[in-house]
């Protein structure tokens, strides 16, 4: 008996640094978040006045913030798409065909995730210059003399631009784990799959995607979680939402009003349909990607 | 197996006594510090000034000064590019300091939401006092037109928050040595400009561009002082029912819709943080005429490569018609005292000895300009700043109170971002004159109620 209250001491003392820990810099913030979006409040002064939902009900009536709801969603459509599919055949490119090299290939994909989010800015500042620029000076070879495309000007592109910085930053991250759990599959379903004619791209739908099926569904919460965040940084240091607010997303839209506009409180309010956007949008791709896990 | 459970308790005790020191060091130092402060003898003011494009020496050669007038002083000086990010958190904690350097219009706004919140002290007896170690009032040796202006006194209380700094004239900048090769004159009227516009494209050179769409601030005022008189802007920036429904607003929209056929056709893909340099670079390169900037222009493209003959110039916003009044929209930065600050006396000392020959020949050695009676002769010969503050000596009215009416926050609206971002779109044709016009004036009811 005493023993078993030792016991219960001694992990009571083991897990409460981390629960405490875990409480002052996680849940109390959030619950924080929670309380100020029902505030008017400039984010200094004493004086807070409670306004109930009023920051919730101007917010859906905000022009500015549902055109960055927008532009986020499409990108985390877009860039979730894409990189999916891109890291995926690259990966199983890498670790199924047998390209020289295969090292050097991962390595270099994985680059762009390691460089901060500033550097990357200022690549693809140099790769969208109308002028001087990569994407142009390719595309000038095919279009000729017309006029340049203005990648960070034109509002009907510009997104797509932020979209395919993001791609470029995100494909090395994505392909490097799937090809950690590709790994693993045996090679002897392979070997069968072979001796059956089974082609490579059957192999890739029936063997490959089905065995790694869990890591997948981890990669998507991912993608959604580092789509808005991402998207932030990058649109701060490389557009700040402009033209005209054409590359505001969710984050930067809350910390211009937040801060910019005096509005912290309705700053948090957009913080807290942000939370919940992202909490619900991973839970609803978690349930509809839910299978029973297939074992090797 | 004990002696891991040993181990395991001894970690997870020295984790929370890490944690557990962590929080509590902070306070120890502050009771130190106030200790300084109410102790008498020695006092210690805590400065806080933005790193701009000045630079950081400039104010500690300002704070040596300062503590050698006074003697018993210690300044505890903090300087950064950001300041925003390293006192606001301070501040939350409750740890203001006593004297800030930060002007309004930054992005992250800290000084607006201060003035919305009411947070700082009025300052009115400082333009009172003597400036130390002189005989003169620091209202004596101000150039006129700054005491009154009502980017200081932002409420309708009278009262002055905030003392004027650096003052500059914002223009528009171009290649002096452009015009003098191509035989062009500059421009002051509008059709003048159109003129020349009309000349430049057949060389392929771009009438206009701009760094970044916040720039149109400073430029607005003026033109919109060209058009209508001081007035009329005083009506538009506090926000006046159907003042953009006026003969005076619709001229002011017909030029910029003008203008932005005129604009280098690149100029909105790099008008953002990371490229707005490029625009800059144009005027450089000859391939873009005007800009509109203030003086610390020349300090940011000094590395910069220029065309043969390059010379920095301004110019004032040219006019609707050769016998209208000429205004020029005159820059200045602001310097507040918190009203939590914890030193106020010493405090409006410093800010009065912000004006005297000393500071001020300081602050001219680094290029920044006092708004001071006759701080613009103690810039050195050598830095290029000095040819522009030539442009006072033209009959020009300087505008010294241009900027919004100061409101109560309005949640989802931003006037800034309604007319100057959205100024980008009207230049790349994905709006039209209307639609931008709708906007302001949307913009402009919604923050109508909420003034100060």
């Amino acid at each position: 008996m005493e023993k078993q209250k030792g016991r219960g001491r001694f992990i009571f003392f083991c897990v409460a640094p981390a629960t405490i820990l875990f409480l002052i810099f996680m849940v109390i913030p959030t619950i924080n978040i929670f309380r100020m979006s029902f505030y008017k409040w400039g984010g200094y002064s004493p004086n807070k006045e409670f306004v109930g939902f009023n920051n919730f009900v101007t917010l859906f009536q905000d022009t500015k913030f549902l055109q960055s709801f927008q532009n986020t969603v499409l990108l985390i459509v877009i860039v979730t798409i894409v990189t999916f599919g891109l890291a995926l055949i690259f990966a199983a490119l890498l670790t199924r065909a047998k390209v020289k090299g295969t090292n050097f290939f991962r390595t270099i994909f994985y680059i762009p995730n390691i460089l901060s989010m500033v550097v990357i800015a200022a690549i693809f500042s140099a790769i969208y210059d109308p002028d001087r620029g990569l994407l142009n000076g390719i595309l000038g070879i095919f279009r000729g003399d017309a006029q340049a495309i203005a990648w960070l000007g034109d509002q009907k592109i510009v997104i797509y631009s932020i979209a395919g910085t993001l791609i470029w930053q995100a494909i090395g991250y994505y392909m490097v784990m799937y090809m950690a759990s590709m790994a693993s599959i045996p090679e002897s379903l392979y070997e069968s799959a072979n001796l059956e004619g089974v082609s490579a791209v059957k192999q890739f739908f029936t063997i490959t995607i089905p065995l790694i099926w869990t890591n997948i569904r981890t990669t998507l919460t991912f993608f959604i979680i580092s789509s808005i965040n991402l998207s932030f940084l990058l649109v701060t240091t490389m557009t700040d939402g402009k033209p005209d607010g054409a590359t505001e997303v969710f984050l930067s839209y809350m910390y211009k009003q937040a801060y910019g506009n005096s509005s912290y409180g309705y700053g948090m309010a957009i913080g807290v349909i942000v939370f919940l956007f992202s909490f619900l949008l991973s839970a609803v791709v978690n349930a509809v990607t839910k299978r029973e896990p297939i074992e090797f | 197996m004990k002696m891991k459970k040993i181990l395991a308790l001894v970690m997870a005790l020295t984790l929370s006594s890490v944690m557990v020191t962590g929080c509590g060091g902070d306070t120890d130092k502050d009771q130190s510090k106030g200790g300084n402060t109410t102790g008498g003898e020695k006092q210690t003011l805590k400065v806080a000034a933005l790193e701009s494009a000045y630079g950081a020496d400039v104010w500690k050669e300002v704070v040596k000064a300062f503590e050698e007038e006074k003697g018993n002083v210690t300044v505890d000086l903090t300087i950064d590019k950001s300041l925003e990010t390293v006192i606001s958190a301070k501040m939350k904690a409750g740890e203001y300091p006593d004297f800030v350097h930060l002007a309004t219009g930054r992005p992250d706004a800290l000084t607006e939401t201060l003035i919305k919140d009411n947070g700082l002290l009025a300052i009115d007896d400082v333009f009172d006092m003597t400036v130390p170690g002189e005989s003169k009032t620091v209202s004596e040796k101000l150039i006129p037109g700054f005491r009154d202006s009502s980017i200081i006194k932002p409420y309708s209380d009278g009262k002055t928050y905030m003392a004027p700094m650096f003052y500059s004239p914002a223009g528009l900048f171009y290649n002096a040595g452009l015009l003098k090769e191509k035989g062009w004159e500059v421009p002051t009227t509008w059709d003048q400009m159109w003129e020349l516009g009309d000349k430049a494209k057949a060389e392929g050179i771009a009438l206009f561009t701009y760094p970044t769409s916040g720039y149109f601030d400073a430029f607005s005022w003026a033109l919109l002082a060209n058009i209508g008189g001081p007035d009329f802007l005083k009506k538009v920036t506090s926000y006046e029912e159907g003042i953009w429904d006026t003969a005076e607003g619709a001229k002011y929209l017909e030029i910029m819709g003008k203008l932005a056929e005129y604009t280098e056709k690149n100029t909105v893909a790099n008008a953002n943080n990371t490229n707005y340099l490029k625009n800059q670079q144009l005027i450089l390169d000859n391939k873009a005429i005007f800009m509109p900037n203030g003086t610390w222009v020349i300090g940011e493209m000094e590395e910069a490569p220029k065309a043969e003959g390059f010379e920095w110039a301004t110019a004032s916003i040219p006019r609707v018609n050769e016998s209208d009044e000429q205004y020029i929209t005159t820059f200045f930065e602001q310097c507040w005292i918190p009203a939590a600050s914890e030193n106020q006396d010493l405090a409006k000392e410093f800010m009065a000895f912000m004006y005297s020959d000393k500071a001020a020949q300081i602050f001219a050695n680094y290029g920044a300009v006092q708004p001071i009676q006759g701080a613009s002769a103690m810039i050195p010969d050598s830095r290029g700043e000095k040819s522009l503050y030539a442009i006072y000596d033209t009959p020009v009215n300087a505008i010294t109170d241009g900027g919004f009416a100061t409101t109560d926050a309005v949640e989802g609206v931003s006037i800034a971002d309604s007319w100057f971002s959205a100024y980008d779109s009207v230049v790349s044709g994905s709006k039209t004159v209307e639609e931008w016009k709708a906007g302001i004036v949307e913009a402009s009811d919604k923050l109508r109620p909420a003034l100060k």
